[in-house]
């Protein structure tokens, strides 16, 4: 698997979302790498791609583990972040192909809380070109990192 | 190509750990592929001693095991999966262990992803969140076994490192 590092940012103030734009459509995949905490509480991180941030347009399903409990849920989220160190690792597959819906998987840990793994669709056929990171309620800390990889086939 | 392979380690005899050090500093986050199964005993955990602690770490797990989902703590380094000596013969557990932020000083995250093989009986997937408290750069990383077996000959652990940077033309906002 090759690696190809597009893009990475360090929050040098909190910010709500944080945003890949004009990315090619070069790769077979993208990952990107999320790690650090929240400003407050624990907070839902969705995804958003070419600018359409209406909900409807996606869907998503959970597995969680608490430590106590294992569930599932169908609640529009990719990870969560929290005030204690959190971290999410996003793949989307197949961002540039025109012929499906994009679907990515994401692993989010939380080990002060929760462990997730999520499955997170948006029903779009068009190329991926940019990737919008969201805190739904409340805005990501300073210090936190994105870091953009493009996936070769 | 921004991952790199720093090193990988195959067992041509048993061994009670597998151990990378003078990791360089060079990179941003660090993976671990671990191919494993132990030489005797049931089941086991693989756990992570970072720059040769094992003291505070905190680990959050969610398990499938064929049945009923469960999940549970643990104070201990867990990021895999070693499998179990009456594993199929010839199958090894499979575990991806990904540290971000390795050289940064803030405690350290990990998501770890397990399952082993098996015919007949039952097996596990192991999704892992851990969390070393510790501020310190990681520079040694070794690995051992819950149940406290060695793992088996050809048990092979890769470690790389992934480097952020910047192409492409991507904006960032």
């Amino acid at each position: 698997m090759t690696y190809v590092a597009l893009a990475n940012i360090t929050l040098g103030s909190s910010a709500s979302s944080v945003t890949f734009s004009s990315i090619p459509g070069t790769y077979r995949d993208l990952i990107i790498v999320a790690a650090g905490t929240s400003v407050s509480s624990a907070d839902d991180v969705r995804v958003y791609y070419n600018g359409d941030t209406t909900n409807g347009n996606y869907a998503s399903v959970q597995m969680l583990g608490t430590g106590a409990t294992a569930g599932s849920n169908t609640f529009l989220t990719a990870g969560v972040f929290a005030t204690d160190r959190s971290q999410i690792i996003f793949q989307i597959m197949d961002y540039s192909a025109t012929d499906k819906h994009k679907t990515l998987l994401s692993r989010s840990d939380r080990p002060g809380a929760t462990v997730q793994a999520n499955a997170y669709r948006w029903a779009n056929t068009a190329a991926v070109n940019t990737v919008r990171i969201q805190m739904i309620g409340i805005s990501f800390a300073a210090g936190a990192t994105f870091n953009l990889f493009g996936i070769a086939s | 190509m921004t991952m790199t392979l720093i090193e990988t380690k195959t067992l041509g005899t048993a061994a009670a750990a597998i151990e990378f050090t003078s990791i360089p500093q060079t990179h941003t986050d660090l993976v671990l592929l671990i191919s494993s199964r132990p030489a005797s005993g049931a089941i086991g955990v693989i756990l992570a001693a970072l720059n040769g602690s094992s003291a505070n770490f905190t680990s959050r797990q969610i398990e499938g095991n064929g049945s009923s989902p469960n999940s549970g703590t643990s104070t201990t380094g867990r990021v895999g999966v070693v499998g179990d000596s009456g594993d199929t013969a010839n199958t090894f557990a499979s575990s991806k262990v990904y540290i971000t932020n390795y050289t940064a000083s803030t405690a350290k995250v990990i998501s770890a992803d397990a399952v082993n093989e098996t015919n007949g009986t039952t097996a596990y997937q192991i999704l892992y969140s851990t969390l070393w408290n510790n501020t310190a750069a990681i520079t040694s990383i070794s690995l051992t076994s819950t149940s406290g077996a060695n793992f088996a000959v050809g048990s092979t652990v890769s470690l790389y490192g992934i480097t952020k940077g910047s192409s492409g033309g991507v904006v960032v906002s």
